[in-house]
């Protein structure tokens, strides 16, 4: 609308029908006004003269729609409706007759395009958990996977096809029309236990990009050391070592939080099926499924012939 | 018959046959494509039948929906608010099929009678 004028014609116009036809059950009353808003805006948009000029006045104005929309509406639904439906039928308008349901009602159609992409969004989600391999599934699209580009192309026809769907409304036929519905409630069902399990995958890998925080280790009392992200253990004569688990000074094991964007760390399970996050250097990939690689660490000279308890050389100690 | 040549005095009003029919008007505009309240006013008067009200084509949109003739869906406009678009269903569909024949058998049966009187007792 250009201006507000037509916007507060169509407002009070509007008004001035619904208190026209206070006499209407409220039900009945906003299921026959729904649209009237938009349509009288519509109206409006046409011409620059204002709308009691163009429709008449008001009172008229809700005559005529009692007229095209109650009289013929009660042999309709007579005709209509046959007495077995009759009962859950008044039971369902018991509920729908509420304001809450109403408001609720009224804002869903809003919200439909918002669900059209989620459900292609989920429906890829799942397909994508379905070929997840032995790799623990992250959210996608996940442009730095090798599968990134697919997932990214896949999730955006899903849209595309998920909206023009939606678009399009439900099938006339019975039978599709279930389908369809099913359809829906079958993508929400799956996905979700693929979102529960996204988090907390079977091999315990975690991406720190999403998870910082919320991932806690199953091993009490885990210490984070700020910005630390991993430790790379070298033996005394400057070779690097693998597997090094490190305890703090009350025997708790010494976790790091991983939680660096975009690095993926893999823990190892030991044999009674728990991760084990304290085993150093932890097995750390970017999205790419690199491995990130250790730093050049200058080791200092260590006096070889006599090991001084005082040195700060690292040593693994188990 | 005789009792609709009674109960118009005067000269046919076309809103009042108009609104007998208005439901039929409808869904053939329906049918042709889909269409949003204010369009469905303007096809109809383009085709001929200006003494239709804006308030009637809502009021008989709101109600075929309600009556399960219709489905509904909403089109982002350019500007201003949203456009419900109404389309005819199946059963929208059957009853503009049924509706076309009362209407065609209607027409038949009062041609027939105007045609018969007209040639009859020609003034």
């Amino acid at each position: 609308m250009p201006d507000s004028k037509p916007a507060n014609d169509v407002a009070g116009y509007a008004d001035a029908v619904r208190a026209a036809l206070a006499s209407l059950p409220e039900r009945e009353r906003e299921t026959l006004l729904e649209d009237l808003e938009s349509h009288l805006a519509e109206v409006a948009s046409e011409s620059d003269s204002p709308l009691h000029e163009r429709l008449g006045r008001p009172e008229a104005y809700a005559a005529e729609l009692k007229l095209a929309y109650g009289a013929a509406a009660d042999a309709n639904e007579t005709q209509r409706r046959s007495p077995i439906r009759e009962r859950p039928m008044s039971l369902i308008h018991a509920v729908t007759g509420t304001r809450a349901y109403r408001e609720v009602h009224a804002m869903l159609p809003e919200l439909r395009p918002g669900w059209w992409i989620l459900r292609a969004y989920l429906a890829v989600l799942f397909l994508a958990f379905l070929f997840r391999g032995q790799d623990n599934l992250r959210p996608i699209p996940n442009p730095f996977s090798s599968l990134g580009l697919f997932q990214i192309l896949a999730t955006v026809g899903a849209i595309v096809v998920s909206v023009r769907l939606g678009r399009r409304g439900l099938p006339d036929k019975r039978s599709w029309r279930v389908a369809a519905m099913g359809a829906n409630a079958a993508i929400m069902v799956l996905a979700l236990p693929v979102l529960v399990d996204m988090g907390t995958g079977s091999t315990y890998a975690y991406s720190g990009a999403d998870t910082s925080g919320s991932y806690a280790p199953p091993v009490e009392a885990s210490y984070y050391i700020p910005g630390v992200t991993n430790v790379y253990p070298y033996s005394a004569d400057g070779k690097p070592l693998k597997g090094v688990l490190l305890y703090d000074q009350d025997g708790h094991p010494l976790v790091l939080d991983t939680g660096k964007g975009g690095v993926i760390t893999n823990v190892p399970i030991g044999a009674d099926g728990l991760p084990i996050p304290n085993a150093y250097p932890l097995d750390q990939r970017d999205q790419n499924g690199q491995t990130l690689l250790p730093p050049r660490v200058a080791l200092p000279p260590v006096p070889t012939a006599t090991p001084a308890s005082t040195s700060p050389t690292p040593t693994p100690t188990p | 018959m005789r009792r609709m040549q009674h109960s118009n005095g005067g000269p046919i009003d076309t809103s009042q046959l108009l609104k007998g029919v208005l439901d039929l008007a409808v869904l053939a505009v329906l049918a042709e494509q889909d269409s949003y309240g204010y369009d469905v006013l303007r096809r109809l008067r383009e085709s001929g039948l200006d003494g239709i009200g804006d308030a009637s084509v809502y009021g008989t949109l709101r109600r075929l929906y309600r009556a399960g003739d219709l489905k509904s869906y909403v089109v982002p406009s350019g500007e201003g608010p949203h456009r419900k678009y109404y389309a005819l269903n199946n059963r929208g569909r059957t009853s503009l099929d049924q509706s076309a024949k009362t209407w065609g058998s209607f027409t038949k049966a009062l041609d027939h009678l105007l045609n018969g009187r007209s040639t009859a007792n020609a003034r």
